[in-house]
């Protein structure tokens, strides 16, 4: 790497221009991004206290042993990656089979395309009241529907029901944010040279064999950075989980009750958003060694 | 015969999951549009169609009309006419208590909709303007470090959200930025520019190297300053992109509900939307039809955003993911 005494002075004037330009964007984001995830992992040492005049206790790993020895812990860990797995087979699912479909010319496609954004667009608090609604216990229209066939009783509050929240949840999850991926890999397909599949033809492959030989493996790198991109965000997914259903008790919920609700425990929400970010830290390794390939 | 067999009943099924996508892709929102358009009392009926129709619930929301619960009550009024008789301090007090009653049980719902559009606008406009100038930088100019910024942005635009919340919280209650609804706002604000800052830089980085550098070393041979080409140059050339990004940023803000629900719940005269319509869903019952038609306002402006820029998202989008 060259240092900057070995520069003209006019890549000099050009490099320090560029320093000047990117400054505020490396103070906010050291100040307000970096600076957080180290004094969080200070502050999981402690015993941190609020009240002006009193002072941080520190605890040692006081903190990490309540966490780790707390049976809800190790519940809130097992869902939150069950939560992870769900959504992001279900939605990368959905996502490549409606791609497929809108990948076809057909009458009204521009009407349909547009109509398929509005779960990803739509605040998330509006949507969540719209699925509170339908799902309804009693006279909710989706739970007429569904035990009408026979799928639920019509007396269950789906949404509220600690066993199966986070299904709900998951759900959700899919329906909101497959339209981004369903994005991804439409534009993906659509870079597919045709003379591919000419060529197929004249080979004389049917339907799969030129979904499973050719398409496949053309999405096989959008899908690579798909799965892990939706897994490192659904993770520490908040406002989708929390503001539908408080029982999905999914990591980041357990990280809120005990920093903010009630008798604040900031010293173990430290310690959790520590344990939450060193699993980040792995999947963001494994994104870059394997996805980008640094 | 054979063949045309096939290729039908291949048609009908196609047909068919198309259908199966748009009903589960607009299921709850016709559900949300069409209870707007009810009484509270109406809002579990069977079928789509209300039977008795009103936009009272809009007229009502934006303030164009008094709802039940702001026109005083027949046992108000009574009261009012006891305490013509009390004394004049005792009166004051009473009269009060009514008051700040009345404005607790009322429905805001016009000032959260501008507390909202103010703080996500303005987090997003000022991290749309950091972000043009610091992608620009790491896009196009060489400096000692340029590597390590560029691969920085990218994680940090990884990490995010409830893992920073409790050590932000506790730096802006140590700087005393929590104490008034104004320092809250404040804070906030600041929070969503930091949120919003990695996801500029990097879609507006990504952009910025599919301009040609050709059209750049023109206007600088021609003696223009790096800034003028910013300026005259890249700026306009970019204005779909930006235009994208900044509706990404103010969608992020709009949609945020972890940081504002922790700064402003003390404060309601400073609560967003999600706040503001969280509060009133759990303290209130049978407001369905209410909710319904303050969901359909709250998500208008940002679908109507994201359609008239439809045709530049998928690039926006494709151009290195988009965080939430």
């Amino acid at each position: 790497m060259t240092s900057i005494k070995e520069l003209s002075p006019l890549k000099k004037k050009e490099a320090l221009f560029g320093w000047k330009l990117i400054s505020p964007s490396v103070i906010l984001i050291g100040l307000f991004i970096l600076y957080p995830v180290f004094y969080n992992i200070y502050l999981s040492f402690f015993d941190v206290s609020l009240t002006p005049g009193v002072s941080n206790k520190f605890v040692g790993l006081e903190n990490y042993q309540r966490l780790l020895t707390d049976p809800i812990f190790w519940e809130s860990f097992g869902i939150t990656l069950l939560f992870v797995l769900i959504t992001v087979v279900g939605s990368i699912l959905v996502g490549l089979i409606v791609a497929l479909l809108m990948n076809k010319e057909f009458p009204g496609r521009g009407i349909v395309r547009a109509l398929i954004l509005f779960p990803y667009v739509a605040p998330v608090i509006s949507t969540v009241f719209a699925w509170q609604y339908v799902l309804m216990p009693l006279n909710g229209p989706l739970t007429m529907t569904l035990s009408k066939i026979g799928l639920m009783n019509i007396t269950t509050d789906l949404i509220n029901d600690p066993n199966n929240a986070f299904l709900v949840v998951s759900f959700y999850s899919i329906w909101k944010n497959f339209p981004f991926i369903y994005l991804m890999i439409l534009s993906r397909l659509q870079s597919i040279p045709l003379d591919y599949y000419e060529a197929a033809d004249i080979d004389g492959a049917n339907g799969w064999q030129k979904f499973r030989h050719i398409t496949l493996p053309e999405l096989y790198y959008v899908i690579g950075s798909l799965v892990l991109l939706r897994g490192i965000w659904n993770f520490y997914k908040f406002e989708e989980v929390y503001l539908l259903s408080k029982e999905a008790r999914t990591l980041p919920i357990y990280l809120y009750e005990k920093a903010f609700i009630g008798l604040p425990e900031l010293g173990v929400a430290a310690a959790i958003s520590t344990v939450l970010f060193i699993v980040m830290i792995f999947l963001i390794s494994l994104y870059v060694k394997k996805v980008l390939k640094w | 015969m054979v063949v045309r067999k096939r290729s039908f009943i291949k048609k009908v099924l196609f047909w068919f999951l198309i259908a199966v996508v748009v009903i589960f892709v607009a299921y709850p929102f016709v559900y949300m549009v069409s209870v707007s358009f009810r009484y509270d009392s109406d809002a579990f009926d069977p079928g789509l169609i209300p039977d008795n129709p009103t936009i009272t619930q809009y007229a009502q929301l934006l303030g164009l009309q008094e709802s039940i619960r702001q026109q005083m009550s027949q046992e108000e009024q009574q009261l009012m006419k006891l305490l013509e008789s009390l004394p004049e301090d005792q009166r004051e007090l009473v009269f009060k208590n009514i008051q700040a009653q009345r404005k607790r049980e009322s429905f805001p719902f016009l000032r959260w909709f501008g507390n909202s559009l103010i703080l996500a606008g303005a987090s997003a406009l000022t991290s749309v303007l950091i972000g043009i100038f610091g992608a620009y930088s790491f896009s196009r100019i060489w400096f000692p470090g340029r590597n390590l910024i560029q691969r920085g942005v990218l994680l940090v635009y990884l990490v995010g959200g409830v893992i920073l919340s409790v050590p932000i919280y506790d730096i802006f209650v140590r700087l005393g930025l929590t104490n008034s609804s104004g320092a809250s706002l404040f804070s906030l604000y600041i929070i969503y520019v930091i949120q919003t800052l990695p996801v500029s830089l990097y879609m507006l980085g990504n952009y910025f190297r599919t301009i040609p550098e050709s059209i750049e070393e023109a206007a600088l041979i021609d003696g223009s300053t790096r800034m003028g080409t910013i300026m005259k140059i890249i700026i306009p050339l970019s204005m779909p992109a930006i235009i994208t990004v900044f509706i990404y940023a103010f969608m992020i803000g709009w949609n945020e509900y972890l940081f504002a629900s922790i700064f402003i719940r003390p404060f309601p005269g400073a609560y967003t939307l999600s706040v503001g319509l969280r509060e009133v869903f759990f303290s209130e019952h049978a407001v369905w039809a209410k909710m319904m038609a303050a969901s359909v306002l709250t998500a208008v402006p940002v679908i109507v955003l994201f359609m008239s820029v439809e045709k530049y998202l998928t690039a926006g989008l494709t151009a290195g993911g988009v965080k939430e």
